[in-house]
C-alpha cells in the first residue's frame, strides 16, 4: 500500500541565510557565503568556509533557547521551526523526528576536550531539537556521511509510503568543527579558494554549516488538515558505489544506480527531468565521477545542471536536505541556482547551467556520503 | 516473510589479525581497517554465499551499535593534535563499515549504520524490514558491532532474505539465535 | 643512505599499517604503488605526506607530488636527503 508523499512545509538555514526567503534571495543574487572562517574556534585559517552568519549567542535568541546547546541543535531547532510554521503546525505532538547529522554536538566538546560534552554524541543533537518543540513520539538520528539528510528524507518517506506514519519531519544540521575541518584537510580536498564545481581547474571543496528540515505528510493527512502541498517527493533511490571508503568510482556507479532507483520509483524517464541539483563538491574525483554517472543516465539530452556548493559549501551531513529546499524553491519560483565559479569545460565534467528563469515540473537532487552510500530524491510540483 | 540464511559471531577480544589470516589472508586492505571494520569484515567472510564478488544490487547492508565509530574517532582526535591523520579520519564515520563490506563483496544496494542507545532487538528488526520495503531487495546483511575498546567488543550478524527456507526473522529466533 | 633507507622502511611499514612485513620484505627499487608493488593506494600517498612532514620537516603541496617522490623507497630516500629540514 502506498501512498504520494508531499512535502507541506520547508526550513533551511545555511551560508546564504536564515529562512526561505533570504536564501532565495541569495540565490537569484548569485552571492555566495563561503568566506574566511569567522566563528568557529580554529587555527586552521587556510581554508574558507561557508558559515551561517550568526553566533551561537544570536541563534539562541532566535529560538527563544536559553540554555547552552550545540551549535547544530540550534540550527536544526530554526530550519524546523520555519518548516512547522509553514505546514501550520505548532509543535511536533504525533509526528515523528528523524534527523540527520555527523558532527552532533562536536562544537561542544571542543572546548572542553579533553572531557565530553554529555550533549556531544549525534543523538543527543537530534533529541535537543525534539525536546525544543515539547518532544516527538520518537526521534532518530541518521549518520551515514554527506548523505545523512537525504537517507533522512528517504527514511521518513518509506514510513508514510508503508503506512507506518501520516506524517513525520525529516531532515539534518551539521556545524563546522575544529574535526572534521582537520580531517578534510589531512585528506587534501579542500580548497585554499572558493570552489569551483564541474570547472576545469577545480581543487577540492571548501566545508560548510548548516541545517534544513522538510514536512513531509500522506495525500490523507494533507487533505485532513487542509495544508498546502509545496511538493511530491515522487521517487528517490540510494545504492552504494562500492569503490573506496572516500573517493567515487571513475564510472560513478553508486550515483548512477541511485538516480536509476529515483527514476524507476517515480516512472519517470530521463526526459523528464528539468533540473538536476548536483552533488558536485568541487573535487576533481567527485565531479568527475558524477558526471560520468549523469552522462549513463542523461546521454545526450543533459537537462539543466548545476551544483550549490559554490553558494555555500559543502554542508556534509546537512547538505541533502538544504539541497532540498533549494530544489523546492526553484520549483516553486520557476527559478533554476546557477553553478557559481564556473568558467572552463572540462572534457570529464558536464557543462552547468548558469541557472535563470526556467519551466519546472520535475527535480533531481543527489546527495553522496563517504562509504559510497549514495542518494538521489525526485521532486516533482504537485499537479504534475 | 524475512528468514534467516545464515547467522555469524565473533567473541569479544578475540584476536583478529590472527581470525583474519587463518580464515581469509588475501585482502591486505584488512590491516587498514580500524576495529569495527574489521570486524564487518570477517563476519561477512563468514556469511557470505555465493557467488561471490559479482556486482549485485539486491543486497542491503545494514550495521548497527551504540557508539558507531567513537573507539577509533578517539584515535583520530589524539592525531590533531599534531598531524591529523588521514588514513584514521576515513574511518570516523559509523557507515565506513558498510562501504567496507559492500567495497569486498561488490554489493551495490543500500546501505545504511544505525546507532541506538541499546541493543534493541524489536529496533533491529523492524529497520531490516523497513529496508526490505524498496523492492530491488532481496537479502541484507544486518549485524551489530559495537566497539568500546579495540579489544572489547560485541559483534554478531545475519544474512537475511525474503521467503527462505530458513528460520523466521523474528524478535523471539533472534534471541534464541544470538544466545546460543 | 642505507640506513636512511632502512629507517623510511620501518617508517612506512608503522605507517601504512604494513602488518607482518620486514624491511627485508621491501625491495629498495621495488614500485610502491601498483600491483606489482605494495599496491598503495590514494590515502597511503596521504599518510606518506604526514610522514615526510612529520620526521623530515618536508612539506609537500599536494598529492601530485607525492606520487612522484613515493615512486620507490629509494626515490623517497633520495628525496629525503636533499630536502630534509630535520
Amino acid at each position: 500500500m502506498e501512498t504520494r508523499v508531499h512535502i507541506t512545509g520547508a526550513g533551511v538555514v545555511s551560508a546564504v541565510g536564515c529562512g526561505q526567503g533570504e536564501t532565495l534571495d541569495a540565490l537569484r543574487r548569485g552571492a555566495s557565503g563561503i568566506a574566511p572562517v569567522r566563528f568557529l574556534q580554529t587555527e586552521e585559517k587556510a581554508f574558507p568556509v561557508g558559515e551561517v552568519k550568526l553566533s551561537n549567542a544570536e541563534m539562541a535568541e532566535r529560538c527563544g533557547v536559553l540554555s547552552d546547546l550545540s551549535r547544530t541543535s540550534l540550527m536544526g531547532i530554526l530550519a524546523l521551526q520555519e518548516a512547522l510554521e509553514q505546514a501550520g503546525l505548532r509543535n511536533l505532538a504525533g509526528i515523528p523526528l528523524i534527523g540527520g547529522t555527523t558532527v552532533g554536538g562536536m562544537d561542544l566538546t571542543e572546548r572542553t576536550f579533553p572531557s565530553y560534552s554529555p550533549l556531544h554524541d549525534c543523538g543527543a543533537s537530534t533529541d535537543a531539537i525534539a525536546t525544543h518543540f515539547g518532544g516527538a513520539p520518537w526521534a532518530t538520528t541518521l549518520s551515514t556521511a554527506c548523505s545523512s539528510a537525504a537517507n533522512a528524507v528517504i527514511f521518513g518517506a518509506n514510513l508514510i509510503r508503508s503506512g507506518q506514519a501520516d506524517i513525520v519531519a525529516v531532515g539534518g544540521s551539521e556545524s563546522l568543527s575544529d574535526f572534521h575541518l582537520h580531517g578534510f584537510g589531512s585528506l587534501m580536498i579542500l580548497d585554499t579558494a572558493p570552489c569551483r564545481p564541474f570547472d576545469a581547474t577545480r581543487a577540492g571543496l571548501n566545508l560548510g554549516e548548516g541545517a534544513a528540515f522538510l514536512i513531509l505528510e500522506s495525500e490523507a493527512s494533507r487533505k485532513r488538515r487542509g495544508a498546502a502541498s509545496l511538493a511530491v517527493l515522487s521517487g528517490f533511490g540510494n545504492a552504494c558505489d562500492a569503490f573506496h571508503q572516500t573517493a567515487s568510482s571513475e564510472n560513478g556507479e553508486g550515483a548512477f544506480l541511485a538516480m536509476r532507483k529515483a527514476l524507476q520509483m517515480a516512472g519517470l524517464r530521463p526526459g523528464d527531468i528539468d533540473y538536476v541539483n548536483a552533488h558536485g563538491t568541487g573535487t576533481p574525483n567527485n565531479d568527475a565521477s558524477e558526471s560520468a554517472a549523469l552522462r549513463r543516465i542523461f546521454g545526450d539530452a543533459m537537462p539543466p545542471v548545476s551544483s550549490t556548493k559554490a553558494f555555500t559549501g559543502h554542508t556534509t551531513s546537512a547538505s541533502g536536505s538544504i539541497e532540498a529546499v533549494f530544489c523546492l524553491l526553484a520549483l516553486r519560483e520557476g527559478f533554476i541556482p546557477a553553478n557559481l565559479n564556473w568558467m572552463a569545460a572540462d572534457p570529464a565534467c558536464i557543462v552547468p547551467t548558469a541557472g535563470g528563469p526556467a519551466s519546472l515540473k520535475h527535480i533531481l537532487c543527489n546527495a553522496f556520503g563517504f562509504g559510497g552510500n549514495d542518494s538521489s530524491f525526485l521532486f516533482s510540483k504537485s499537479d504534475a | 516473510m524475512l528468514t534467516i540464511k545464515q547467522f555469524a559471531s565473533i567473541p569479544g577480544g578475540t584476536d583478529l589479525t590472527a581470525l583474519y589470516r587463518a580464515t581469509v589472508g588475501d585482502y591486505p586492505k584488512f590491516f587498514k581497517m580500524d576495529t569495527a571494520c574489521k570486524l564487518g569484515f570477517l563476519l561477512t567472510e563468514q556469511l557470505a554465499d555465493e557467488p561471490r564478488f559479482t556486482p549485485r544490487e539486491d543486497r542491503a547492508v545494514l550495521m548497527f551499535s551504540t557508539c558507531g565509530s567513537l573507539c577509533n574517532d578517539r584515535h583520530y582526535e589524539e592525531t590533531v593534535l599534531d598531524f591529523p591523520s588521514p588514513s584514521l579520519f576515513v574511518y570516523t564515520l559509523p557507515n565506513i563499515i558498510t562501504g567496507e563490506i559492500a567495497i569486498r563483496n561488490k554489493y551495490e544496494g543500500e546501505t545504511s549504520a544505525f546507532v541506538l542507545e541499546r541493543f534493541a532487538p524489536e529496533t533491529f528488526v523492524a529497520l531490516v524490514e523497513e529496508a526490505f520495503q524498496d523492492r530491488v531487495t532481496q537479502s541484507a546483511v544486518c549485524g551489530w558491532v559495537d566497539v568500546r575498546a579495540d579489544d572489547g567488543f560485541t559483534a554478531f550478524a545475519f544474512l537475511v532474505e525474503r521467503n527462505g527456507p530458513g528460520k523466521a526473522f523474528n524478535v523471539q529466533n533472534l534471541y534464541g539465535t544470538v544466545n546460543q | 643512505m642505507e640506513q636512511l633507507i632502512n629507517e623510511i622502511k620501518l617508517k612506512l611499514i608503522d605507517a601504512l599499517n604494513l602488518d607482518g612485513m620486514t624491511p627485508e620484505d621491501i625491495d629498495d627499487n621495488a614500485p610502491l604503488f601498483g600491483d606489482e608493488g605494495l599496491g598503495l593506494d590514494s590515502i597511503d600517498v596521504l599518510e606518506l605526506i604526514v610522514l615526510l612532514e612529520r620526521n623530515y620537516g618536508i612539506r609537500l603541496a599536494n598529492p601530485q607530488e607525492g606520487k612522484k617522490v613515493f615512486q620507490s623507497v629509494a626515490v623517497m630516500a633520495d628525496y629525503v636527503a636533499s630536502n630534509r629540514k630535520k
